[in-house]
């Protein structure tokens, strides 16, 4: 009793049926364009019909025809070729129409294109150009123009500002800029000694230590050649971080900094919650750890600078110092390893849990001491991990442009050049010149990333269940890291503690006298403009999870034409600071059929864009734990891919997606460097008030703010993690937690 | 047996990865019902070839046939092909029943149906009051038995194993080859079983083909591949056997100074000619090949000796309770049996 099964030859109808009828409801429904930047969600005199007769009959007639080919039983390939062939003709032109007759894109024009977009994945599938079901092609599809749209055009439009002024090719505003002070200086005229040959001989030394190490452990020429190059650049940029100046030098020496301290710190943190037997750990961090994210950057820089700054608590009135070494790169450096060890953490997080304990004790097994263990096993399992919070803060790092605002003192960084560029010196080719050196830095480290990963596969989540229990730290070890914890823990409390408390009294610092004044000022437009960017910042973090989660799918699970360029051009947006993003949606979306700037809509997709290569990382991180056979036995199983992803990925990952849900809200609450170029009185976000009350002295109303803000988040980060401990595969011991 | 099973066929397969040829122009017949094997060295294109038919990789050039339906552009959740896989790829999350009944929850069969399929192939592999245990929770001959009821449970036109029992322990899998044989004759589903171990290959199979470097070398019924073996590879691949080279004259064969009558229908002149070491006869003296006892082991159930000749060593296998004719050192003559010798062409 075989079931009767579609064979090859018998002709289906096509999934396109369901786009090509939702084609005709949009067209005919939805406003097919806007008079002005906002979106309306329905006006009778803007529907196609109304608006252009020809082109609402054209979509009408090919929405019917594509229904009647799709619910018709027809051989497959001829179909297919059908569907694409109308499908593209008609959505070029939709999209011509609105170019030529500079018409802005409402709803209506939107449904259409996705319609006709997703008919098209539909005719990949059945020609067999894209081999995969119609879920995964029209997927794709759409995933390729939503990464092209949103991520290369607008560095595109960056790019060329950069070398295209007024209109005219010229390389002059790059070498004007690059060549400015601003940029990077090494000599000071007013020392004795030559800064340029101390950096240069620190480099010198950099190269030969490289050279050194490596020779000693006779390693390969490659290997030789690589490790002098890397103790070279390393010797400069520490060199040039501390004796020279300028935004180039002075950000690489942060990032050297930054970098390796929180990826370190997020280790520590991530192995301790697995392999710490105190429970007082768990609970610390899972607070501790989340805090300083849950906060807008520049608030944690404020408490900083009233602790350790020139007139701080402790640097003035404690021991009666006045000094500014806290102003530059020291304070920018702390703020940020304060703000970005939890990243590192949550990143490593998923990756420490996904390790498959059944490993380790086959090493112990083998006599291997824990040490042993630990940088054989253990360390080269998360390597996939490491590299991805390593290059996510070093990209911070460099990205950040609200600590060296506020913290930077007389230095100058790449990320607050941008800024300035633009809002002070009103020059966006010069910002776009910053921008694109950004851009050059931060792919160059994602190569030099690829080279050390290579392609090996860390399968280590097979079908073949894993069991047994990690071991323990070491007391010794455990203590330690616990001290580690403790002290961090403190310093973040006298920080928040200094926030809340200045929240209550008339004047930080200065008038220590309890009022409510400041939340009564606040909940006047605060809390207006505090739910809004919840709303923004939700809506942003579920797109960006969803769509992060399918790329990282494609990307890793499914062959097809152009994938390497999806993965490269989703991540590029990684790669891309706030500030120059920012930047570039307000040059890319002011004009034409895409006007989108001073909409609700770019503030999404600014943040959709920022935050999804965070989720593409963390759920590939996850899938390539997961064995590729679990797929393959679904699909026999007769299950189509989307089934697949649903019932077997999906639950494997939840993990990764709560966690990705979580950070994509967080970051878009306390977002400020994509969003400030973009904001608009209808639409202001809760980082930019905070800011401006700060600029303008109302210390305590921004305090009060902020308390509020990072009450709430924390509310709502515990509620997601509490659930998601629940769904944790490796849960043993953490069910527990209260 | 199953009246619906299909045969498979596969025509000039070819399939590239890049630069690399897996698998160069196969061609190849499952006939309905019955179990195939493919056996060869590690990379040879076993695993591709299974893929191939499961619709998890597309051929570069040819065609899949199920019956007469082209299935080469089906893709694989429209097969209804079934896999055992060598991790058994497993769900971690899903509980034994929610394994099994995978297949069915995806195309929707009612509630009613499911359960009463899952206690049908629960019966069937022995796994009853498993049902409710996670899948972490098995030994690996239960979690080997779960990953079997997944695939049966779907009724398939085809059945393919990728070494679904090299995870397990010898004893173990003995036994699970045996219930995996007994289930498919009785079933009569139309299997495709890929393995490099030889001996669970002729266990197991109908048909067994020898493949090397992407090419069928051979393919035959075990007893077959075993007696007439057509290259060296395929004879040194199943069982062992010593191989002198000779001539061949129609009627009878020549190794050294040793003739002996022998018809195959084989191109006269230069041979490789195979002897299995069961096939060996030595006597103290009397005709056959010159040579000198070299060492003999008694295992038990069987002696195993070599014999040093002018034509190379020899192997041999005597069972272990007969008598030995000759000591170590000493000088012998090695006749060959009827059975157990083929020429090879050289
Ligand atoms: N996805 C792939 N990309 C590139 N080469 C591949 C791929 N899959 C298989 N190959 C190559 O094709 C050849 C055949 O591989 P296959 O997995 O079929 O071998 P096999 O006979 O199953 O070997 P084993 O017994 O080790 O499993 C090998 O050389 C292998 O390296
Ligand atoms: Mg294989």
């Amino acid at each position: 009793m075989v079931a009767a099964i579609p064979s090859a030859f018998s002709n289906r109808s096509s999934r396109a049926l369901i786009p090509a009828v939702l084609l005709a409801v949009g067209v005919l429904l939805l406003p097919f364009v806007r008079p002005d930047r906002p979106f309306e969600l329905f006006n009778w005199d803007l529907v196609a019909l109304n608006k252009a007769t020809w082109l609402a009959w054209l979509l009408f007639t090919s929405s019917a025809v594509l229904s009647v080919l799709s619910w018709l039983r027809l051989p497959m390939l001829a179909r297919g070729y059908a569907l694409i062939g109308i499908s593209s003709g008609v959505s070029i032109t939709v999209f011509a129409w609105l170019a030529s007759t500079s018409s802005y894109f409402g709803f209506g024009a939107l449904a259409a294109l996705v319609c006709l977009l997703l008919v098209l994945g539909v005719g990949l599938s059945e020609t067999g150009l894209i081999q995969s079901d119609p879920f995964i092609a029209s997927s794709i599809v759409l995933c390729g123009i939503f990464v092209t749209l949103f991520i290369a055009f607008p560095l595109f439009v960056v790019l060329r500002e950069s070398i295209i002024v007024n209109g005219a090719f010229t390389l002059k505003k790059m070498a004007e800029t690059l060549s400015s002070p601003l940029f990077m200086v090494l000599e000071n005229k007013f020392t004795p000694r030559s800064e340029t040959t101390i950096v240069f001989g620190i480099a010198t030394a950099g190269a030969v230590l490289g050279f050194g190490l490596m020779f000693l452990r006779k390693a390969r020429v490659q290997l030789l050649l690589g490790t002098t190059l890397a103790g070279g650049v390393l010797g400069f940029i520490v060199g040039a971080g501390v004796f020279g100046r300028g935004a180039f030098a002075t950000s690489l020496y942060l990032a050297l900094i930054v970098a390796p301290t929180t990826v370190f710190f997020g280790l520590i943190f991530a192995i301790l919650e697995q392999r710490c037997r105190a429970a007082w750990v768990r609970r610390i961090l899972s607070i501790v750890g989340i805090l300083p994210m849950i906060t807008p950057p520049f608030v944690l820089a404020f408490a900083l600078e009233n602790w350790f700054g020139a007139q701080g608590l402790i640097t003035n009135r404690v021991f009666g110092v006045d000094t500014n070494y806290f102003k530059g790169v020291t304070g920018v450096a702390i703020a940020q390893i304060l703000a970005f060890t939890p990243i590192a953490y949550l990143t490593l997080r998923g990756s420490v849990q996904g390790l498959n304990p059944a490993l380790e004790e086959a090493a112990q097994t083998m006599r291997s001491n824990p040490w042993m263990v630990f940088t054989k096993i253990t360390l080269p399992l998360l390597r996939p991990g490491l590299a991805a919070a390593f290059l996510l803060t070093v990209i911070e790092s460099l990205a950040d442009f609200s600590n060296p605002i506020l913290l930077g003192g007389d230095r100058s960084f790449l990320a607050t050049e941008v800024y300035l560029a633009l809002t002070g010196r009103y020059d966006p080719n010069e910002a776009s010149v910053y921008g694109a050196v950004l851009l050059v830095l931060v792919l160059t480290i994602l190569g030099l990333q690829r080279a050390w990963l290579g392609n090996t596969s860390f399968v280590t989540v097979t079908g073949k269940p894993g069991s047994g229990n990690f071991s323990m730290l070491p007391r010794w070890l455990e203590n330690t890291l616990q001290g580690v914890l403790g002290f961090w823990g403190l310093l973040v409390a006298m920080l928040y503690g200094s926030v809340f408390y200045g929240s209550f009294v008339k004047i930080w610092g200065v008038n220590g006298e309890f009022t409510l004044q400041h939340y009564i000022d606040f909940s006047g437009t605060g809390l207006e403009v505090l739910a809004r960017t919840a709303q923004v910042a939700l809506v942003s973090a579920i797109v960006a999870t969803l769509l992060g989660f399918l790329i990282a799918y494609l990307v890793t699970r499914q062959q097809f034409f152009g994938r390497s360029i999806l993965e490269t051009t989703s991540m590029l947006s990684f790669a891309t600071p706030g500030t120059v993003m920012g930047v570039a949606y307000v040059i890319a979306f002011n004009v034409g059929p895409w006007l989108l700037t001073g909409t609700f809509i770019v503030l999404v997709l600014a943040l959709v864009f920022r935050n999804m290569p965070a989720s593409i990382r963390s759920v590939m991180a996850g899938l390539s734990q997961i064995d590729k056979a679990l797929d393959e036995a679904s699909t026999l199983l007769r299950a189509p891919s989307s089934t697949t992803l649903a019932r077997v990925l999906v639950p494997l990952l939840i993990p990764q997606l709560l966690s990705g849900i979580v950070f994509a809200f967080v970051r878009g609450m306390t977002a400020i460097s994509q969003i400030i170029f973009l904001v608009s009185p209808g639409n202001l976000l809760a980082t930019v008030l905070m800011l401006s009350w700060l600029e303008q002295g109302n210390l305590g109303r921004a305090a009060a703010m902020s308390t509020v803000m990072i009450l709430g988040l924390l509310g709502m980060i515990l509620l997601l993690f509490a659930f998601s401990k629940r769904f944790s595969r490796n849960g043993t011991g953490l069910e527990g937690i209260g | 047996m199953n009246q619906t099973a299909v045969p498979v066929r596969l025509e000039n397969i070819v399939k590239r990865f890049g630069a690399v040829t897996a698998v160069e122009t196969v061609s190849l017949e499952l006939p309905a019902g019955k179990l195939v094997t493919l056996l060869g060295p590690s990379g040879c294109g076993k695993t591709t070839i299974l893929r191939m038919v499961a619709g998890l990789e597309r051929p570069t050039e040819g065609k899949i046939f199920f019956g007469s339906d082209d299935v080469t552009q089906l893709p694989a959740y429209l097969r209804d092909v079934t896999m055992m896989f060598q991790s058994y790829a497993l769900f971690p999350h899903m509980n034994v029943f929610e394994n099994i009944a995978y297949g069915l929850r995806v195309t929707k069969r009612p509630n009613d149906e499911i359960r009463e399929r899952v206690a049908g192939v629960v019966a069937q592999v022995g796994l009853q009051n498993l049902e409710q245990r996670a899948v972490q929770a098995l030994s690996g001959g239960q979690q080997q038995r779960v990953a079997l009821a997944r695939s049966l449970i779907m009724q398939p036109r085809v059945l393919l194993f990728d070494e679904p029992l090299s995870n397990l322990d010898a004893k173990l899998r003995k036994r699970v080859r045996e219930e995996i044989r007994e289930l498919q004759q009785k079933l009569g589903i139309t299997s495709l079983y890929v393995t490099h171990d030889q001996e669970e290959a002729m266990a197991i199979s109908d048909l067994v083909v020898v493949m090397k470097s992407g090419i069928i070398e051979q393919k035959g019924a075990p007893r077959e591949l075993y007696q007439a073996p057509v290259t060296r590879f395929v004879a040194d691949f199943i069982g062992r056997a010593n191989f002198l080279s000779g001539t061949y004259n129609g009627s009878s064969a020549t190794v050294g100074n040793y003739s002996f009558a022998f018809a195959q229908p084989i191109q006269h002149g230069n041979v490789t000619v195979m002897v299995r070491p069961e096939s060996l006869r030595v006597a103290k003296d009397g005709i056959g090949l010159e040579g000198k006892m070299h060492s003999v082991a008694f295992l038990g159930t069987t002696t195993e000796y070599t014999v040093d000749t002018a034509a190379g060593q020899l192997e041999g296998v005597m069972a272990g309770d007969a008598p030995l004719l000759a000591k170590v050192g000493e000088p012998v003559r090695v006749q060959f049996a009827n059975e157990g010798v083929y020429l090879i062409q050289a």
